[in-house]
């Protein structure tokens, strides 16, 4: 590969990379966050649904910031994705465990 | 070695370029799977002992919405700061590399400093470890979060001194990497901390 191929190869990786995705991803975290502290200020929604806003915020804002931040939306991180995936199963499992047969 | 030099010497993102270095990366996410379920774990006994308060005061009386709110901006915009040093390592600039990882673990020792006043403030109210099966597990999780962020903002300082020492190369470009993953990984932590314990802990 030619020196001059690599430069080019930099500069417009540079331009994709640029820091407007990471900005974008911080707006919809706050926005994300305000939303679900609002929800729980308010006191106005009824228990099950601010349950639902709250579960469904967090949910987004964690995908957002590992799809972008953590670049798992970049090439090659498949193994990253499996093992994060594997992790998350383990923990669903425990939740549930811990949630519904505890105190039985 | 043409890879200590600065500047166009260095690789297209350098902390992939060796095998090393992406070995590095790759055993770093087996380590944040095991974190994953690190967390879960101690997510599940907190959700399975919340309710069990004994004699201290009830979540939804000790929380102070202000409070978290403050220290999730503090701790979102920290993971911000590492996103602009992983950039500037991705043009290999030195000087605002090291300036975004210091804003970093400012808003780290920030974020920390809050809950120490937090933790204090419960203290007053009754509300300690040992106090119940809920104050217990609630220290468990949340402190266990602090001491990742206590133990990132030393790591940080410490690859601070790395860069200043030796530059950025080959050898400190990876530990860069790595290191604001693993910030990342505790801001997410931190935002189903938030989620779980603080807010549906006032949902009653």
């Amino acid at each position: 590969m030619s020196s001059n191929h690599s430069t080019h190869e930099q500069t417009t990786r540079h331009r994709h990379e640029g820091p407007k995705k990471h900005i974008v991803a911080f707006v919809l975290s706050l926005v994300l966050t305000i939303i679900a502290f609002a929800a729980v200020a308010s006191g106005e929604i009824n228990t099950t649904f601010t349950y639902i806003i709250l579960v469904g915020m967090a949910l987004v804002q964690v995908f957002v910031q590992m799809a972008f931040w953590m670049h798992m939306k970049d090439r090659g991180h498949l193994f990253p994705i499996m093992g994060i995936l594997f992790g998350v199963i383990v923990v669903f499992t425990m939740v549930i465990m811990a949630e519904y047969w505890v105190w039985w | 070695m043409s890879a200590h030099e600065l500047n166009g010497e260095l690789p297209h993102e350098p902390e992939k370029a060796t095998l090393e270095g992406r070995n590095k990366i790759l055993g770093f996410w087996l380590f944040l799977g095991a974190e994953t379920v690190l967390f879960g774990t101690l997510f599940s006994s907190y959700l399975a002992l919340r309710h069990n308060i004994g004699d201290g005061p009830p979540a939804s009386e000790l929380f102070e919405l202000p409070m978290t709110f403050a220290a999730t901006m503090i701790l979102l915009t920290s993971s911000l700061m590492s996103v602009f040093a992983v950039q500037a390592l991705h043009q290999k600039k030195v000087k605002p590399l090291i300036g975004w990882l210091i804003a970093t673990i400012v808003l780290g020792l920030g974020f920390l400093a809050l809950e120490v006043v937090e933790f204090l403030n419960y203290i007053d109210e009754g509300h300690k470890m040992p106090t119940s099966a809920f104050s217990s597990s609630f220290y468990t999780l949340v402190g266990f979060h602090g001491a990742h962020v206590a133990f990132g903002v030393l790591w940080i300082t410490l690859i601070i001194l790395q860069l200043l020492k030796k530059g950025l190369t080959v050898v400190t470009a990876p530990k860069v990497y790595v290191s604001a993953i693993y910030w990342h990984f505790i801001d997410v932590v931190w935002v189903f901390i938030f989620t779980v314990v603080y807010l549906m802990g006032k949902v009653v």
